[in-house]
């Protein structure tokens, strides 16, 4: 070939032979200006690193900068996906290297991941083409005659393998990329490789293992608390006592009693250090015990919470925004009937069972090495350089599994990242900082609470004839550094309405996409606010936000779902019949119809035969909920048992269907729908942050109650593949949010009465039901 | 120091003796099967088996467990080796073990590490464990429910029910 070869916005190039070994390797091609911006101790872009290699071996190796908390999907679906586009057996990919900043190329949150798999599998189908090119003219064979199969290129009569191809060879193929790799969003890749058509797929849609699950089981796995380094120090952190409370006088550390320990104050940053790690625990109770730390008081506290949504929070200053759907004039159009109520959501937590750890090696030069775990390393990486006031070749993320934090560090920061660093720098050791169980509950952001208002009209026939709703929702992404701010230290812009920090900016869309297109006039308006207490609290922190699975659309279709079920009633008729009437896309038609069948639904209207809102024993009732989310379209269903006298609420079974579009992995999408509907049924049961004027109160499991084995209900999961749709859907996410409204909808069929709130803890459902 | 039995080896532990066991395994012993949860015995993710008795590493004292022998995940290979007579063979896994790779129970998977304990000393108990049992065994009876964030009940139902099916089998294949 000749030196250098220009195919669909691709550069292929043989940079020289080389003796043993051989690959191709897909380099990163920038712009000047991203290329300088692109900061050098990642991937260095003049010295381009590989996203894919295909090696002489004919192994594959891909590089992400996503991780993995348990979906699995960069270590099941992406190898899939590459595999697919590759034309190589998935046991050719061997290995999967994910989210080290210095050993992945791209950036980028651990969200969307099978959207961002996009630039994978545009980066496979350019060396899929790269190496047809370079077999046609080994081969001499035309390339039009050339095809792929399990990484053998054959035609003419002739064949090579991949691993051939490459033998002896150091390949380059330069692609076009842009983007900021330490912005939120990281690297895209650019240009329109040919893509295998789906009707070829032969690996997409196969049930495949998760080759971690081995691992993590036997206890080989090293989780991200499990790193060490020489001379290690372990830390604990010693918080303020409200959320708005500066350092008065730190505790004074009894040296007799604790000896290796040490006290280290970087202004409101407080924390004790030992070698030894049970002392740690011990110095910092002890110490915390004593510190005395300004008063506070700038919190509604969580039994005033929607009374503050509804008059004190400005919702002013925020810009509105529109639903795209909306049309008519709802509020004119005459009704028969009118279905009108405000719906309430608490703030809920992350909750990882394990609370958040870093180990962070400050260097002499100034260069840092932070283990941790975060869904967006290299925006994390952008941040602790900010903090540290040092350009971002200064610092290196190197990620393990860790709990599943469900969202919060898709910004970067989950806690404890910063307060390893700065103690690092502080004391020239490496610092492991392992936050305890109340500084994961009350030092942690949460999922945003929300007001709904909403109004459905309905004309005389019982069909819609106007909706509106209101969603006041606070921002749902603050993803400043706790402890840089507690120190004192340069942080991005928190949310606010207008920021250059591209996450933080906290205007609300409606992100609850809207689904019956059969109804003339709507009007759905998505609003925000400052952070509860955030402009109060002196150290700017107050309540801070951050998105989790579903953000904002699980705000928004717990009040229009349970409204919609509702309106049904008021309608005297069946909920998934009202449905049904008012959705015209076919693929929500099909999937509803098939939660008739797989949930056994009684159709009817609500409420049940039997029905009643008081009195001893149990009455049962049934109700559902739709979403449409990435393409993705889901029902649910929820079948519940209420005791009227205690208000207690059992979910008996839930039903999930789905049309997600292209399947990639039934097996673990199977796993992932399972596990999202359970959580979604723990917030829908259990779930509020408890907080008071001062401080998160949910300081443990004790406060903040989640599900439990005996409580889970028994689980239906029913998908099939739908190749015409074309895309690749969602996992666990959707089906996360639909449990919640499906649940309490199911209370207002068993009783007749609707709990306009989660979560539905007995003393809210009877006082509901009063 | 403190003289104790982890995953079958005798081990001398410099710590003060009022060192929960959690850290004295994962620091001083280098045993890492056994993870940080809560440090309140509130979520299981630090269970071990003390005896055939799940008890929690991160409220246990490590002077409390001297006399009795610890087994952590690390160590379940060995312990089913070991009731089966049969050979070491580094690519056994437990049964229980083999049954959560076989069903792909983990999500995240920090709380399968209590979660796998505790369904051991459930089938070495009861060998044949109903539905409600494999609840019961996992929510009420020991010091607290065990706790799964990421909602994999549903697969640790199908893991119990399979690694029960292993262990009658007589272990993994």
């Amino acid at each position: 070939m000749s030196a250098t070869l220009d195919f669909h916005g691709a550069r292929l190039s043989r940079r020289a032979f080389i003796g043993t070994g051989g690959a191709l390797a897909v380099a990163v091609s920038l712009p000047v200006k991203s290329a300088a911006a692109a900061a050098p101790a990642s991937l260095d872009a003049a010295t381009p690193a590989s996203w894919i290699e295909l090696k002489a071996d004919g192994t594959v190796t891909i590089r992400t900068g996503k991780c993995d908390f348990g979906q699995s999907s960069v270590n099941t679906a992406y190898r899939q996906i590459v595999a697919e586009e590759l034309c190589v057996p998935l046991s050719a990919m061997t290995t999967v290297i994910t989210g080290d900043t210095d050993r992945t190329p791209d950036g980028g949150g651990t969200f969307w991941l099978l959207g961002y798999v996009q630039n994978l599998r545009k980066v496979a189908a350019y060396m899929r083409e790269a190496a047809l090119e370079l077999a046609a003219g080994k081969l001499g064979v035309d390339r039009k005659a050339l095809s792929v199969k399990d990484g053998v290129i054959s035609g003419g009569g002739k064949a090579i393998s991949y691993a051939d191809l490459v033998k002896g060879q150091d390949l380059k193929l330069t692609i076009p990329v842009e983007g900021e790799l330490t912005s939120p969003m990281g690297l895209t890749v650019k240009g329109e490789p040919p893509m295998k058509p789906v009707s070829e797929y032969t690996i997409i849609g196969k049930p495949s293992a998760n080759p971690m699950t081995r691992p993590k089981v036997s206890g080989e796995a090293v989780w991200v608390g499990d790193v060490k380094l020489p001379g290690m120090l372990h830390a604990r952190a010693i918080h303020p006592a409200t959320l708005g409370s500066k350092l008065v006088k730190a505790g004074k550390l009894d040296g007799a009693q604790f000896p290796g320990a040490r006290l280290v104050t970087i202004g409101n940053l407080l924390a004790v250090v030992s070698p030894d790690e049970w002392e740690a625990v011990q110095a910092a109770q002890a110490v915390a015990a004593e510190t005395r730390w300004s008063d506070w008081q700038g919190l509604p506290g969580h039994e005033g919470l929607a009374d503050h949504l509804r008059s004190k929070a400005d919702w002013t200053t925020f810009p509105s925004r529109n639903g795209a759907a909306n049309k008519g004039e709802p509020e004119k159009v005459p009704a028969a009937r009118e279905h009108k109520a405000s719906y309430f959501l608490p703030y809920h937590k992350h909750a990882p069972i394990s609370p958040m750890v870093t180990l962070a090696d400050y260097r002499p030069d100034g260069s840092v090495t932070l283990h941790t775990l975060s869904q967006n390393p290299q925006h994390l990486r952008h941040m602790i350089a900010k903090m540290l006031s040092v350009g971002e070749d200064k610092v290196v993320v190197r990620t393990y599994p860790g709990s599943g934090h469900y969202g919060r560090s898709n910004g970067g920061s989950a806690g404890s990242e910063d307060e390893a660093v700065l103690l690092s720098r502080e004391l020239g050791r490496p610092v492991r900082v392992q936050w305890m169980r109340a500084d994961e509950m009350q030092w942690t952001t949460q999922s945003s609470c929300a007001l709904a208002d909403i109004a459905i009209k309905l004309d005389k026939d019982g069909r819609i004839a106007g909706y509106a709703a209101e969603h006041r929702v606070p921002p749902m992404q603050d993803d400043r550094l706790v402890g840089a701010i507690l120190a004192g230290l340069p942080v991005i812009d928190s949310p606010a309405p207008v920021t250059k920090d591209l996450f933080q900016n906290g205007v609300n869309e409606m992100q609850d996409i809207w689904v019956y297109a059969n109804v003339p006039a709507v009007r759905e308006k998505a609003m925000s606010t400052w952070q509860i207490g955030e402009k109060e609290s002196p150290i700017a922190v107050g309540l801070r936000d951050h998105s989790m699975r579903t953000p904002i659309q699980f705000q928004q279709n717990f009040p229009r779902e349970l409204a919609m079920s509702e309106a049904a009633m008021l309608a005297g008729k069946d909920a998934l019949q009202f449905r049904l009437d008012h959705v015209t896309e076919p693929r929500f038609k099909a999937i509803i119809e098939k939660l008739r069948a797989e949930s056994g639904w009684d159709s009817r209207p609500s409420p049940a035969p039997g029905a009643r809102a008081s009195g001893q024993g149990v009455v049962k009732g049934r109700g559902m909920s739709i979403m449409l989310r990435d393409n993705g379209y889901w029902a649910c269903a929820a079948h519940v048992a209420v005791t009227p006298e205690t208000g207690e609420v059992k979910v008996e079974r839930m039903t999930m269907v789905a049309d997600v579009g292209i399947v990639i992995n039934p097996l673990q999408l199977r796993r992932q729908i399972q596990a999202g509907c359970l959580m979604g049924v723990s917030q829908a049961l259990h779930e509020e942050v408890s907080f008071d004027q001062s401080a998160i109160t949910a300081a443990d499991w004790a406060s903040y109650p989640i599900l439990t084995m005996a409580e889970a209900p028994e689980i239906k999961v029913v998908f099939e593949t739908n190749l015409a749709a074309g895309n690749y859907g969602q996992g666990s996410e959707s089906a996360n949010a639909l449990a919640g409204p499906a649940i309490a909808a199911a209370v207002l069929d068993a009783t007749g009465k609707p709990v306009r709130r989660l979560p539905l803890r007995p003393e809210y459902v009877k006082e509901a039901l009063a | 120091m403190t003289k104790i039995v982890v995953n079958g080896q005798q081990r001398e532990v410099k710590a003060s003796p009022d060192t929960p066991l959690l850290y004295v395994l994962r620091n001083e012993l280098g045993v890492m099967g056994v993870k940080f949860g809560c440090g309140l015995a509130q979520c299981g993710a630090c269970s071990v088996l003390l005896g055939d008795e799940e008890v929690r590493a991160c409220v246990t004292p490590v002077a409390a467990v001297e006399g009795k022998p610890v087994t952590t995940v690390d160590g379940l290979p060995a312990r089913w080796a070991e009731k089966k007579g049969l050979a070491p063979d580094p690519q056994r896994l437990h049964p229980v073990q083999q049954a959560w790779v076989d069903e792909q129970v983990p999500q995240c998977g920090i709380c399968q590490f209590g979660m796998m304990i505790k369904v051991t000393e459930l089938l070495e108990a009861n060998p044949k464990p109903t539905d409600a049992d494999i609840r019961e065994a996992l929510t009420s009876s020991g010091p607290s429910p065990h706790l799964c964030r990421c909602g994999s009940y549903a697969a640790i139902l199908e893991g119990a029910h399979r690694a029960a099916k292993l262990m009658a089998e007589g272990g993994a294949a």
